[in-house]
């Protein structure tokens, strides 16, 4: 029985980013079409059973209601507060009920709250926040489909899936938060309207992913080294008068220049004390944490991040096992390359039979 | 790039905590002497709203304009109306704000910035627009803050002010309340949306949503909003979510939302979260805020009393002004 | 002196008034490059250009709405409502809004505001797009009325309106758009003070009352009676609200009888409030009862030959004046 579950967060894609900077519009509507085109996605991979976190928007039963389907959809029975630990707790709930997958809807602070509570269950992380570099910018039926294949558990899922990192925040030693992207050490007093987006308030940056072709301050360490999130390396960035200055993508819509007074790699483990106090630590792009004069804060680089789903290796591993594929006239499959199955492949006849093994490889398009 | 442009002091944070227990104290005393059936008339109060006011109200420019809702004696304090004048007003006396013409819930002062308090819903919105077009055509760089509540936000003269104030890149702010109720009806029961702050993309403008009982957060978003606006780049509709202590007027039996849900809310009351974090950061103590709370329970206790002792009108000032002939 | 139709004085008071007061801007729908919809602002756009004469979207509320708040800070807009019709869709603005604002402030603040509207039947426009509710504006303290039935009037009732501190609201009948011929106006500008009424036409028998586009006809149905020997006075109130009772009782204690024509209907109508002044205020000077013609209760109809039946004309008009006089 294959189960997933769906967190879509409806307060994403709202926030002060639209006013200074130019962040995307994700208005609630266009959520639960989103969820639609999953759904769709899930019930053409098999997937039985779906399982919604509750929201105040109703985006699940929304979704459901104008989506003709066969599979079991639930709410989980949780208390709404209505802030991101409703993400947290419906992860943890999802995990404990073994959902084979979880489609997340929002940006990185969605993802973070879910990656809290989820455990070892893959996550398939659909965009629709502000700063994303987390999830994908991806078709919903896609998706969809992506994350059917894995929970159907025909694979491994660990096939499947890429293992990301996190950064852990440690206050005197104990974990009390983590970020997925980056971890941001902002001098200011309040969290208020969470984003950041002054960058002369930016003191340090830690890195999970140092990318140079992703929006938002991982491009800053990006354009330093190129610390791919598959990678076992982190970067760790002091702002300040310095013999450099990079020019990165801040924000959507808003392109930053940023003196850097230092950087260097981080290794898994790792650990990037806080100097800057009294300090606010805003972590995936959001305010999060008041560090107070006297805290002992340090963020250390972990490999223990949550599992995302490589969507292209999955659909392809589904293509090549023909999970969408069958005989018209019904009987199984003896082979693996659908069209030879069903006489329609057009290459040459004699190379086609002459090598087999060749053919094969040549329709899974693996040359 | 964006920064801040002016970072707020230690000195105006404790302001604005200041004025957030003015608000508050201000409404308790209303609520306290209407219970003993001294104030006539109709009173809505904003208690637990304050963060809207004094976020929004607070870094104005004083040539700045605002039309409050009629739950709007907040806005009005944090702009300068004189509270004496607000407590005579709804007292009926002769030096009322409107010379007890209006009511509380007609109350304004140009001089001050403050547009007359509408009472018809939605109505305001076109008229604020109005009053940006004039800004606009007047080169000034003024700007003008509308606010408006979820149980408004249906009405289409909400609509047609948006879209006028679209087309024209008006100098405006259009401010959304959202207490959750409009009276009895449920914001959820209202509109087929949860934010209201959805709505601005279909004008073509952004909206933004905002915790409305974080002061901070408030003001950020509407200082950026009126700073879009100053420059001539058009609306923002700001979506503060919040909620209302108190019944819709005083006297409301409140029999539509359970208790439970007003307990929830208090405890996210926006006064003592600006309270915790400024002793967080040893910008205030105990002491200070026991300090404040005194003085402004005075300062609100005089107005009254002066307001209290201000002469009625004559009954027939009723004339004055009107058309009568 | 110079020679203008009813909608070319109006034209030409909007124009000299435009000029004369930077303050002053038209808004809406249609009155820019398209001239507006009857044509009364054509060229205004072309001279003045699209801040001082500004097409709207099709937002009644929006037009006079954000023309209240304008005034407030000192502009004064004129705003045209296309047809009074569309009053009603902005009724909020022009009833709860405009006529309460100075009262509501205790006199801060001014509404400086004049709205221009066509209406009345008579160019087949149907029931929606034909009446004339200019007494839904008479109930409503704190609103000028202002309903011209001359080029000459309109000219400089409209100047007046302009130039007021008070919300006017000035209705135009459309078909004297259409069928006024030229009259003579002074070469130079003048206004006609708000308020006063004008005798347009002296007589001894009786009295009557007429405005907008049933003045030409009762000044019609005046001409016919002359020649049966019945001398009648016509009195052009041209501002409804405040009203001239005073030149209208002077012209009753003359004549000592009176007709009230107009083309709204009749019950709930303007006369009913003419008719109670008049007795209330005049009652010993009265030789018989006062006399109303008024379109029927209904709505306006269409087709040709029943919205004529619906309109008063100068025979009906001759009769009431008969009736009055039991002759």
């Amino acid at each position: 029985m294959a189960t997933v579950g769906i967190i879509a967060n409806p307060a994403s894609g709202k926030d002060i980013r639209r006013l200074v900077a130019y962040g995307s519009v994700f208005d609630n509507q266009e959520k639960v079409n989103i969820v639609r085109r999953v759904l769709l996605g899930l019930e053409a991979a098999s997937v039985d059973e779906v399982i919604f976190m509750p929201d105040y928007f109703g985006i699940g039963p929304r979704a459901v209601d104008g989506a003709r389907l066969s599979m079991q959809t639930s709410i989980l029975d949780m208390p709404l507060r209505a802030t991101q630990e409703d993400s947290t707790q419906a992860a943890a709930l999802m995990r404990e009920m073994g959902v084979g997958c979880i489609v997340t809807i929002g940006g990185d602070g969605t993802n973070r709250a879910v990656a809290k509570g989820c455990g070892e269950v893959c996550l398939m992380p659909i965009s629709t926040g502000t700063n994303n570099v987390f999830p994908y910018m991806i078709e919903g039926t896609i998706a969809g489909l992506a994350a059917g294949v894995v929970a159907a558990g025909t694979f491994d899922s660990h096939r499947l899936a890429r293992r990301t990192k996190r950064l852990e925040v440690k206050l005197d030693g104990h974990l009390i938060d983590i970020a997925l992207v980056d971890a941001v050490v902002y001098a200011d007093l309040f969290v208020a309207s969470r984003a950041i987006w002054d960058m002369s308030k930016v003191k340090e940056i830690i890195l999970t992913r140092a990318e140079p072709d992703n929006i938002g301050l991982s491009s800053v360490g990006g354009n330093l080294y190129c610390a791919r999130f598959n990678r076992h390396h982190g970067v760790y960035i002091r702002l300040g008068e310095g013999p450099l200055e990079v020019t990165a993508p801040i924000a959507p819509g808003l392109i930053g220049s940023v003196g850097i007074a230092g950087y260097r790699l981080l290794s898994i483990g790792d650990q990037v004390e806080v100097t800057h106090r009294p300090s606010l630590l805003a972590l995936d792009g959001e305010r999060e944490i008041e560090i107070g004069k006297d805290d002992e804060m340090s963020i250390q680089l972990s490999a223990t991040g949550p599992l995302v789903v490589d969507v292209r290796r999955a659909l392809q591993c589904a293509a090549k096992a023909n999970l969408f594929t069958r005989l018209c006239g019904g009987g199984s499959m003896r082979t693996r390359c659908a069209m030879r199955e069903a006489n329609l492949c057009l290459a040459p006849l004699d190379s086609c039979l002459a090598r087999p093994q060749a053919r094969d490889a040549k329709h899974e398009g693996r040359e | 790039m964006s920064a801040q442009e002016k970072e707020l002091t230690n000195e105006q944070l404790l302001e604005m905590y200041r004025k957030m227990l003015l608000v508050r104290t201000f409404e308790e005393k209303c609520a306290a002497e209407f219970a003993k059936g001294v104030m006539p008339g109709f009173v809505h109060l904003s208690v637990g709203q304050e963060a809207i006011a004094v976020g929004t109200v607070y870094g104005l420019r004083k040539d700045d304009f605002i039309s409050a809702t009629h739950r709007g004696h907040g806005c009005l304090i944090v702009k300068g109306m004189p509270m004496r004048k607000m407590f005579a007003e709804m007292l009926g006396r002769k030096t009322g704000a409107c010379g007890g013409k209006g009511c509380s819930f007609h109350m304004g002062n140009l001089s001050l910035g403050i547009y007359e308090i509408n009472g018809i819903l939605g109505s305001s919105t076109p008229i604020a627009t109005g009053s940006a077009l004039a800004m606009k055509k007047a080169g000034t760089e003024q700007v003008h803050l509308a606010y408006f509540g979820d149980g408004q936000s249906n009405l289409g003269s909400i609509h047609e002010g948006m879209n006028f104030a679209a087309i024209h890149k008006l100098p405006i702010v259009y401010i959304c309340e959202n207490n959750l109720y409009g009276i009895s009806m449920r914001q959820t029961d209202a509109t087929a949306i949860e934010d209201i702050a959805d709505r601005a993309t279909a004008y073509g403008f952004p909206g933004v949503a905002v915790d409305g009982n974080d002061v901070i957060a408030v003001y950020e978003v509407s200082q950026e909003a009126v700073k879009r606006a100053r420059k001539g780049n058009g609306p923002t509709l700001i979506e503060c979510k919040t909620y209302r202590w108190r019944g819709h007027f005083e006297g409301d039996p409140t029999v539509y939302r359970s208790e439970k849900e007003v307990e929830e809310w208090k405890k996210k009351c926006p006064i003592k979260r600006l309270k915790e974090r400024l002793m967080g950061l040893g910008i205030l103590t105990e002491e200070m805020s026991d300090r404040i709370i005194k003085e402004v329970e005075q300062e609100v206790e005089e107005a009254y009393q002066q307001a209290w002792n201000d002469p009625m009108p004559a009954p027939e000032d009723a004339l004055i002004l009107g058309f009568a002939r | 002196m110079r020679e203008l139709t009813f909608m070319e004085a109006i034209r030409e008071a909007l124009r000299e008034e435009l000029k004369r007061d930077e303050k002053v801007y038209l808004l809406g729908e249609d009155i820019g490059k398209f001239g507006g919809c009857f044509g009364v602002t054509k060229g205004l756009w072309e001279e003045f250009g699209s801040e001082r004469v500004m097409d709207t979207p099709i937002s009644e509320a929006a037009i006079v709405g954000t023309s209240v708040g304008a005034a407030i800070m000192g502009w004064r807009p004129v705003p045209e409502v296309m047809f009074a019709d569309f009053l009603t869709v902005c009724f909020d603005q022009l009833y709860n809004q405009a006529p309460k604002l100075k009262y509501m402030s205790n006199g801060e603040m001014k509404i400086p505001l004049t709205i221009r509207t066509a209406c009345g039947a008579g160019i087949r426009a149907g029931a929606q797009h034909s009446q004339s509710p200019e007494a839904l504006c008479v109930h409503c303290p704190g609103l000028k009325v202002v309903y011209p039935g001359t080029a000459y009037d309109a000219y400089g009732l409209l100047k007046a309106a302009i130039r007021d501190d008070d919300p006017v609201i000035v209705f135009e009948h459309k078909l004297l758009y259409f069928i006024s011929g030229k009259e003579q106006l002074p070469d130079d500008e003048f206004t006609i003070p708000l308020g006063k009424a004008n005798v347009k036409r002296e007589g001894k028998d009786v009295t009557v009352v007429a405005y907008g586009l049933m003045l030409s006809r009762a000044l019609g149905a005046a001409e016919k009676l002359q020649g049966d020997g019945i001398s009648v006075e016509v009195v052009d109130p041209r501002t409804l609200s405040p009203l001239d009772k005073e030149t209208i009782i002077n012209s009753l204690k003359k004549t000592h009888r009176a007709v009230i024509v107009h083309e709204a209907p009749k019950t709930g109508g303007y006369g009913g409030e003419l008719a109670a002044i008049l007795a209330e205020e005049a009652f010993d000077y009265l030789d018989a009862p006062i006399g109303r013609v008024a379109a029927p209760d209904t709505p306006i109809p269409f087709s040709p030959p029943m919205e004529d039946f619906y309109l008063p004309n100068e025979e009906r008009i001759v009769q009431g004046v008969r009736k009055v006089l039991g002759t």
